[in-house]
């Protein structure tokens, strides 16, 4: 059955009835004297209302959008006269949230409208409520008629109700989902699936309602859905959308909490092959070797995911933070890789970034002739993190975000206080990424390998790097291959600890203000491509123009020694220091898979990496030529998935520096 | 003492059991006409140049001194820009070579190890035995042709953890042709191991039109059968990059066969005497 729904969904049937809303669809909520909750729910009532429901042929979950792009609440003038006395992150509406979603399953958005009610009557989420069922109901009409009567069955129960079924509970997380794309959030990740829907499969199972197989079908029909609309909802690129789901892990109470459903998304993922949702497989030093090779199955079919997170790391470090324990063993990830609480978090994980290697060869160039030693040149370069950090800081005052009713419905004591999400929750941290960090330790290794040992005049490696190192070649090529590389195991991952953690210091004390903390992080977004172009040719040997690393990775224009040394140096640095996130990544050749065992090989090395104290890996499984083949003949690859920052999207979707620095990194594969 | 090493493969899946770091020594006395490895030949650093990516801008021969004979003194290699030079063959103390393997000794303890792979590493015997010894309680496989010096083989069984040997060609006069030497060093050897107590494996390369046939398979399994440390027979079908690296040492690939057409397998020559046996792709 899912088979044809993939069929009919990759070829795009449902995209006949797409169309835009008109520009003047926002009369009805841009009107003087509306306050922004009221127009978020007008605008989303509306849009709710426009829709038109679609009914796939043998539809299993449904709901589709159908009405592509509306007007945000605010006219031109009125937002930039906000924008003039506020900072704005990204498009300005909540994004990147984990919701608990359980909560609005168990209890049924009637219930939450009732409750809302008796708080304070005529509230804007009861619009918004409404306006969900009022759709709900059209959709379940169109099921009768289409003769889908277990369907319709199901969706004149959910979302309304409380789900007493797995498939009433999926098919009430889809249409919440779907809702929330409506509301204006985005980047509305999927949270611990897992552990949110097993007691209603258990119940079913116990019950015979389902079997393993019914059960996985549904399952199968679930993450089919996630990519129906998905292209609608683009970030820095398509595939950008956020779609993450977590796997796995401690659970509150701290059991360990991989069950049945984890191995069904596992398996489901593998037979679907598409780019959503985007799996994260929590583990820990005692994960059975089973439950990675599973992971690694996934990573050898080159979808980009699982991506590794590793509770011994992330759960004490946020309690370290001031996470409550039950908080921190419940982590999810954002749309990428931060770490973030479901149902507690407004957090904004992605508000800043320390280019590590901007900042570093910024001071060698300011500084390092008048050092006599690495130790002055840390100094100087500790100073110029913190400034960069409190710059930033500067910067980030007077936050506005376009408030969510709907979505605070999802969140901790927001129905109960009357605060918007958009307001806050239990955790208000922000986070900064933190860019370019092997560069940078790989230019501190080699200044202090050629400059401060002595051997050429630091007037000249600046020269050198000023023209690019035309006429220096044999100083670059010093520079490049014969200092020491973060990744090789040579010597340079000291600098990376100590950079890491520097820069972690340097925001321990801030604060937010809305009271948060600033988390640092290793991740990288989409900046590896801003921050390099900003770059001239540094002081590792790095010509002007090559790119920088995604995340956690090494130089990209370095020899490996191979991945037994990249993994040694990197579990140097303390990362539970690093809690914002962000994966070592590492690419394979398609041929290492090429032998059944090797499996079991990479399996053997992601556990190691978790063994010693890696926070966050993610694997690629790359084809070099494959990749070329796909620039010049896009129509033969549409399929061709490649994991790209945080995310996994089609390779031929993606703009051209970002498929070339894909390739770049393919380049070093194991 | 020292050895030359022409690369260190950290993560060779292909190379044994478990996570291994595999170590190519460099020279070796076979000259088999399929030879992927061609950097592996000679026993001496030798300039490699990736010459198909070449932008022939000159910066080379700019800074060379010794445009008569190369003598891999490696100043060409820092003049390119691109990176597409470079010395193949390392002078590595056996020491310092077991410290720099025994970095990843916490990959190697589910199973995994070291390889010392080639050329023909028993070429190198008592620098690659000095290794070892500087590596206690590291699982080491070897992988050899099987030609040498009896007393180098005999050691080398009572000293590795796993040998892993080719049979190339059956026919000692076809041997000689496709291998330029002679086979009976090699056929002693495999009887040695089928009658020893070293587990070990055989590999295969199979090449089309050269020893792709039957009576080569059985001639193998006939040997083999029921050798109790023979733990399996790999099949490691030609491949057709394997000319690939020749222009990179300026030398003309030139196989003498017609590498076309994909190469017969039967695997099922192995498994009718219980064999166990493993295609590679």
């Amino acid at each position: 059955m899912t088979e044809e729904l993939k069929t009919l969904q990759w070829n795009g049937w449902h995209h006949a009835f797409r169309r835009k809303a008109e520009e003047s669809a926002a009369a009805a909520w841009r009107k003087p004297g509306m306050d922004d909750r009221r127009r978020t729910a007008r605008r989303m009532s509306a849009a709710l209302e426009a829709e038109q429901p679609v009914m796939f042929p043998g539809e299993i979950i449904a709901f589709t959008r159908t009405v592509t792009a509306m007007p945000m609440i605010f006219s031109r003038e009125e937002w930039e006269a906000i924008r003039k006395n506020h900072y704005i992150h990204e498009l300005g509406n909540v994004s990147n949230l984990s919701p608990d979603y359980g909560r609005v399953i168990r209890s049924g958005l009637l219930a939450l409208r009732e409750r809302a009610e008796t708080l304070c009557p005529g509230q804007p989420v009861t619009e918004e409520i409404d306006a969900v069922l009022g759709l709900t109901a059209r959709y379940a009409a169109a099921a009768r008629e289409a003769g889908l009567t277990d369907l319709a069955r199901v969706l004149e129960r959910v979302p309304a109700y409380g789900a007493e079924t797995f498939r009433e509970a999926l098919q009430s997380l889809r249409i919440l989902h779907y809702a929330l794309w409506y509301e204006g959030n985005y980047h509305n990740t999927l949270g611990r699936f897992d552990q949110y829907m097993m007691p209603w499969l258990e119940r079913d199972l116990a019950e015979g309602r389902e079997t393993r197989e019914s059960a996985y079908e549904l399952v199968k029909a679930f993450f089919l859905a996630c990519n129906r609309d998905s292209d609608l909802y683009p970030g820095m690129q398509q595939g950008d959308n956020g779609q993450s789901l977590m796997l796995g892990g401690m659970t509150p109470d701290g059991r360990d909490g991989y069950n049945l459903l984890s191995d069904m998304c596992l398996e489901a993922c593998g037979e679907l092959k598409l780019i959503d949702p985007k799996i994260n497989l929590r583990v820990n030093r005692d994960t059975p070797p089973e439950i990675f090779e599973k992971g690694t199955r996934l990573t050898r079919l080159g979808l980009g995911f699982p991506q590794y997170a590793n509770d011994d790391i992330v759960i004490p470090a946020l309690e370290d933070l001031g996470y409550a324990a039950e908080d921190a063993r419940n982590y999810a990830v954002a749309a990428c890789w931060e770490f973030i609480i479901p149902g507690r978090g407004m957090e904004i994980p992605n508000i800043g970034a320390l280019s590590f290697a901007q900042v570093t060869d910024r001071t060698i160039r300011a500084h390092l002739a008048e050092c006599r030693d690495m130790e002055e040149l840390k100094a100087y370069l500790a100073r110029a993190i913190r400034a960069d950090v409190l710059d930033q800081m500067a910067e980030r005052k007077n936050l506005y975000v376009i408030p969510s009713p709907f979505l605070s419905l999802f969140f901790d004591g927001c129905l109960e206080s009357g605060r918007d999400i958009s307001e806050g929750c239990v955790y208000n941290n922000w986070g900064f990424h933190g860019t370019g960090l092997a560069p940078a330790a790989d230019m501190l290794a080699a200044v202090e390998k050629t400059v401060l040992s002595g051997d050429i005049p630091a007037e000249r490696l600046i020269a050198a790097m000023d023209a690019d190192f035309e006429g220096e070649e044999v100083l670059r090529e010093t520079l490049r291959h014969d200092c020491p590389k973060m990744g090789n195991d040579d010597g340079a991952a000291p600098y990376a600890a100590w950079l890491l953690h520097t820069f972690a210091e340097s925001v321990k004390d801030l604060r937010n203000e809305r009271g948060g903390r600033v988390r640092a992080g290793t991740g990288s977004a989409m900046y590896y491509i801003t921050h390099a172009a900003a770059l001239g040719a540094t002081a590792d040997g790095r010509e002007a123009g090559v790119p920088l690393p995604a995340n956690y990775a090494p130089s990209l224009n370095i020899r490996l020694n191979g991945p037994l040394s990249l993994i040694r140096d990197f579990t140097v640095p303390d990362l539970k220091e690093a809690i914002n996130g962000g994966p070592l990544t590492v690419e394979f050749s398609e041929s290492v898979f090429s032998q059944e065992d090797a499996v079991k090989k990479v399996a053997q090395l992601v556990r190691m990496f978790i063994r010693k104290g890696g926070h966050q890996i993610q694997l690629n499984t790359v084809n070099r030529e494959k990749l070329l083949d796909a620039q010049r003949h896009p129509e033969n690859y549409r399929n061709l998935i490649v994991r790209v920052w945080g995310w996994s999207g089609y390779f031929t979707e993606l703009d051209k520096c970002y498929q070339d620095h894909i390739i770049r990194r393919a380049e070093l594969s194991v | 003492m020292t050895g030359t090493v022409f690369d260190i493969k950290e993560f060779a899946v292909f190379d044994g059991p478990g996570i291994r770091t595999t170590v190519f020594m460099k020279g070796c006395p076979l000259r088999c006409r399929w030879c992927h490895n061609p950097e592996g030949l000679s026993p001496a650093p030798q300039l490699m140049v990736s010459t198909a990516a070449c932008v022939h801008c000159g910066a080379c021969s700019r800074v060379c001194r010794h445009p008569d004979k190369c003598i891999a003194c490696g100043e060409c290699v820092a003049a390119c820009r691109y990176g597409y030079r470079k010395i193949a063959g390392k002078r590595w103390d056996a020491e310092e070579l077991a410290k720099r393997l025994m970095k990843g000794r916490e990959f190697f303890e589910d199973g995994g190890g070291v390889t010392f792979s080639g050329g023909e590493p028993l070429m190198q015997w008592p620098f690659v035995r000095e290794v070892i010894r500087h590596m206690p309680g590291i699982h080491t496989a070897i992988e050899t042709s099987g030609y040498a010096p009896d007393d180098v083989f005999d050691e080398m069984r009572k000293t590795v953890s796993l040998v892993m040997m080719d049979w190339k060609v059956s026919d000692p006069e076809a041997f000689r042709f496709w291998t330029g030497a002679n086979q009976e060093p090699v056929r002693r050897h495999m009887e040695a191991l089928c009658a020893g107590e070293t587990p070990f494996i055989v590999r295969m390369p199979v090449i089309p039109g050269v020893n792709d046939r039957k009576e080569h398979f059985e001639t193998l399994a006939n040997m083999t059968a029921g050798a109790r440390s023979l733990m399996r027979v790999e099949l490691l079908p030609y491949q057709k990059a394997a000319g690939a690296k020749y222009a990179m040492v300026d030398m003309d690939y030139r196989p003498g066969f017609d590498e076309s057409p994909a190469p017969r397998m039967f695997p099922e020559v192995f498994e009718e005497r219980g064999i166990q046996v493993r295609q590679f792709r």
